[in-house]
């Protein structure tokens, strides 16, 4: 159901297609892939800078909770997306 | 309602151990074999570590070796009698009364393990080099590369630059193609030849040579430009539109100006320059370390049997120095041994895991190996150009680190508090290396005089509503008031 | 000693804080030929690890005048050190923290601050953040914060263009008292100066230790916090009832939560370590009173020492015992303060009369020790 050409087709046994919310815009995913991994295959790569002095612009770069680079908020708590599955409904807002 | 819910008997044991791969699992299954009580924490929902990290809900269909080897250390976990804490993000480690608090926070909320013995095995973390355009979105690591692939089996581009040095580029090229993807080019720092020099170490281990010269001929039927003797030195470009400029280097890392640079289109850059030890917790805990640039860097002073120079705290695996996985899961199991010993819980005749020694050092051997192609000259440092982000967090880019250590910065420390580079969310994790570098091509300084930064929890950003957890107002044990 | 005039200092100063920089200052300002020695780099201690709070309101009544003037070199200085005039609350929750606020309030405005007490629909109106638990406050508009990291670069340009000689990564391994002036050994080599003052914050009780002066101060660890950059909620700078909480929002949207809370550690072995516990309890208090803290992530945690004597009130005047050495430490309140009583010590080196009482250190001595052995001036027998 994703048209994403980024998934891997062969030799992989993934969980049920299901949905979720992106700063109110519907991505779709498998379950048990991480939000990162989700927006990274929709072919979502920037995120806008969180507030400070930071960067302009964050994007995934270590896909393993280190950088910080590509923490959201869900249910209103900084997440890193890398760190958090994708669940049917979840509401996932770059900016706080 | 007690203010600390979690601390007490309850949330007591023998060991405590961090980092559930192949060191931490091993630790974990030898000390409860040897009779202890034993707390596993891990921050990933499930044991594997890096090296077989995977998520719940998405595996192959047919298991590589890798993936089988990971299954097996997931089930002997699953198995043994140990204290499972997963999804816990340890943030602060700390020896009270001649014992350790570990304080985590898992999906329930702050939890704090008291141990009599800590063993850290959280492993190694990748070393970047920055390059233009290393922050833009579509340039990830080259570990991030193998998360995306072996565990979500995502690709990072259909037509990806894979670019640094080490074992590494192998690996993700090799999944990149296996995934169905296009490998663009290779830009591999080390000259065509430079895994001769280290023939005689490799050869301890003729099974990942083989492997390692299979995956070469793989990347020659599959037509992947390899790009030998080359680092990146631009990426520039949009979403899934990237311009990639690869320029060759002598042997001590500086471009050659006269040579021509190669221009790669991708849709992707994987980039990274081999892994250096994870020393945050043990720095945090205030133990001895050294830099050796044949274990990656920075490690923890270990004894014979994995014990650091405090006490009660021992470090097993690549956070160690970094020798891969091969000779993790001894490590693991001599640290869990010398927990029992010194706790005065072993037998006096059992040998545990101290005499075998022979495979470790092997293992240890071609690791060690590994680590030393792993690297770049200190040209590759020295060329970065002035306006390249160094310290992604805080947006510094070179130039505003060598004003600072041509002000005086003459420590890591220094540098931080001059500068804010390593402040950021990351901790430095992204920088401090290339800091450090930066500083010795400077001032001529060693590495060990210009030191790590200084370790401070939490160890990774955690949420204050998380760790303050409920509460009341009136039961919190407020200290006498300030003298008026 | 052999040293000629000629490459003797007329004053040499141990510690590079704002205790020992602005001393030193004054010092050379009053024709003085001056050199601060500093163990680490300027500015590396209390002064610029702690949370930038200038608050008159957690002053002592004892120490007002010195705080305001203290306050005025921080709004001179401006940008370079980040200072912000930003209004401050202190707040309380419970029936005692209200009579203890506007008892301490209405000492420390007739003091001198300009501290008014506030109703809590007010407070709340003023500053929406603010948790509504709130059942007493107190306000002061003059109260606000610095960046406490920029304390040691700008205290390090003010030496320079003074041309006081600065020596970072210098350690004072001892001290030779003799005739003509002191010779303190350094690993760089040995310095002599006619006149010595100590500034050494936490490090003052073994620096002293090196003239045979026990002086018994107390070293306490302070925790500080700050969280990721968040939205712009906050705008003055929130205190307790009790003293117990510092927290702001910088400029850049991070959180800065402190108030004293214990972490552990010595000066002996130069650091100090975060208590888990008392972490939470302090990182609670900020939350109960700001709610706005939920969901923010913390990121960096660090501790900090400061001294104090048994009185809380300064030792700054002559070191007992020691003709022509000084000692500048133990101000409760530094950050805010150093910059006037700094200038004040080296007024009386100077031989001026400070413009206002200093803090005879002699007074902390009248205890004897558990042996009886130290003499009425501090010295040890036989040093």
């Amino acid at each position: 159901m994703s048209n994403s050409d980024l998934r891997i087709t062969r030799n992989v046994h993934r969980g049920a297609p299901i949905r979720f919310q992106f700063d109110g815009c519907g991505v779709d995913a498998y379950e048990g892939e991480s939000v990162a991994a989700a927006l990274w295959a929709s072919g979502i790569r920037a995120l806008p800078a969180g507030d400070g002095d930071g960067p302009p612009v964050r994007a995934l770069f270590c896909a393993m909770g280190v950088c910080q680079q590509c923490t959201v908020s869900v249910d209103g708590v900084r997440v890193e997306a890398c760190r958090t599955t994708v669940r049917a409904g979840l509401d996932v807002r770059s900016r706080p | 309602m007690s203010a600390s819910p979690h601390a007490g008997p309850a949330g007591s044991c023998d060991v405590a151990v961090l980092g559930a791969g192949p060191a931490g699992a091993a630790a974990a299954i030898e000390a409860s074999a040897l009779g202890l009580r034993v707390a596993l924490l891990d921050e990933q929902p499930i044991a594997g570590g890096q090296v077989y990290r995977a998520v719940p809900g998405i595996a192959p269909v047919r298991a590589d070796r890798d993936r089988a080897e990971g299954d097996r250390l997931r089930s002997t976990v699953a198995d043994a009698n140990i204290e499972r804490h997963f999804c816990h993000r340890v943030w602060h480690v700390e020896r009270v009364d001649d014992e350790w608090r570990v304080h985590a926070l898992g999906p329930e909320g702050p939890r704090t393990v008291h141990a009599a013995a800590l063993i850290v095995a959280t492993g190694a973390q990748e070393r970047h080099v920055p390059f233009a355009g290393w922050e833009r979105p579509g340039v990830i690591g080259l570990a991030a590369a193998t998360v995306l692939i072996k565990a979500q089996r995502i690709l990072p581009g259909r037509n990806v630059v894979v670019a640094g040095v080490g074992p590494l580029l192998l690996v993700v090229a090799k999944a990149i193609i296996e995934g169905g993807g296009r490998v663009a080019a290779i830009v591999d720092a080390n000259a065509r030849g430079d895994w001769f020099a280290h023939a005689r170490d490799l050869v301890s281990r003729p099974d990942l040579v083989a492997r390692g010269i299979g995956w070469i001929r793989t990347m020659r039927s599959h037509g992947v430009p390899m790009l030998h003797g080359h680092i990146l030195r631009t990426v520039d470009g949009d979403t899934r539109s990237l311009r990639a400029v690869a320029a060759p280097i002598g042997r001590d890392g500086h471009p050659h100006a006269e040579v021509a640079s190669t221009e790669l289109l991708c849709d992707a850059v994987c980039c990274g320059f081999g892994l250096m030890p994870a020393t945050d917790v043990t720095r945090l805990a205030g133990a001895a370390h050294a830099f050796d640039p044949a274990r990656g860097g920075w490690h923890v002073i270990v004894d014979a049997d994995q014990r650091c120079d405090l006490p009660g705290l021992y470090a097993a695996g690549d956070g160690a120095g970094v020798t891969g996985a091969a000779a993790a899961p001894l490590q693991g199991r001599i640290a869990a041994s010398a927990v029992a010993r010194d706790l005065g819980r072993m037998d006096a005749n059992a040998r545990g895991a101290r005499g075998k020694k022979r495979g470790s050092v092997r293992a240890a051997r071609f690791g060690t190996a590994m680590t030393q192609l792993a690297s770049v000259g200190d040209g590759a440092i020295a060329s970065i150009p002035a306006d390249v982000i160094v310290c992604q967090c805080e947006r510094l880019s070179r130039r505003v680190l060598d004003g600072a250590i041509d002000d005086g910065c003459a420590t890591i420390n220094d540098l931080k508090s001059a500068t804010r580079c390593g402040m950021g969310p990351c901790g430095g994790r992204l920088c401090e290396d290339t800091a450090a570098r930066l500083i010795a091509i400077r001032t001529g300084r060693t590495r060990t005089d210009i030191g790590q930064a200084t370790g401070r929890p939490p160890l990774r950003p955690v949420d204050l509503d998380a760790l303050a957890g409920t509460f009341d107002y009136d039961a919190l044990p407020m200290p006498v008031p300030s003298p008026l | 000693m052999s040293a000629t005039s000629a490459n003797r200092y007329d004053l040499l100063v141990i510690g590079a804080g704002i205790m020992g920089a602005t001393a030193a200052l004054r010092a050379a300002q009053g024709g003085m030929r001056v050199i601060v020695v500093e163990r680490d780099v300027a500015g590396s201690g209390a002064s610029g690890v702690n949370a930038g709070t200038l608050s008159l309101q957690i002053k002592r009544v004892g120490l007002m005048r010195y705080a305001l003037r203290g306050y005025e070199w921080w709004r001179e200085a401006g940008e370079a050190v980040g200072f912000k005039r930003t209004g401050g609350y202190t707040l309380a929750f419970t029936a005692s923290e209200q009579a203890l606020l506007e008892e301490r309030m209405t000492k420390k405005r007739d003091a001198g601050a300009p501290i008014e007490l506030v109703s809590p629909a007010e407070a709340r109106a003023r500053e929406p953040a603010l948790s509504d638990r709130v059942v007493g406050a107190s306000y002061c508009a003059a109260d606000g914060y610095a960046d406490s990291t920029r304390t040691g670069p700008y205290l390090r340009g003010l030496l320079r263009a003074a041309n006081v000689h600065l020596h970072e990564h210098t350690l004072a391994r001892s001290i030779d008292a003799g005739g003509d002036g002191f010779r303190v050994a350094t690993p760089g080599g040995p310095i002599d100066a006619r006149r010595l003052l100590i500034a050494s914050g936490a490090w003052t009780a073994s620096v002293a230790a090196m003239l045979g002066v026990t002086l018994p101060i107390n070293v306490r660890v302070n925790t500080v916090s700050v969280t990721e950059p968040g939205p712009r909620r906050l705008h003055a700078a929130i205190g307790h009832a009790t003293g117990l909480l510092t927290l702001k929002q910088k400029a850049n949207g991070s959180y800065l939560i402190g108030g004293g809370w214990q972490g552990r550690g010595s000066p002996a072995t130069g650091r100090g370590e975060v208590d888990g516990e008392t972490l939470l309890q302090n990182l609670r208090l900020a939350r109960f009173a700001v709610p706005a803290l939920a969901h923010t992530r913390v990121l960096r945690s660090w501790t900090g020492f400061e001294a104090s004597v048994a009185d809380h009130y300064p030792l700054a005047g002559v070191l007992p015992g020691v003709p022509n050495a000084y000692v500048l430490a133990c101000v409760r309140g530094g950050y805010t303060i150093g910059p006037f009583i700094g200038p004040l010590v080296a007024d009386l080196i100077l031989g001026r009369e400070p413009e206002l009482p200093l803090f005879d250190p002699t007074r902390v001595l009248a205890v004897t020790t558990r042996d009886g052995s130290r003499a009425a001036d501090g010295r040890v027998p036989g040093k």
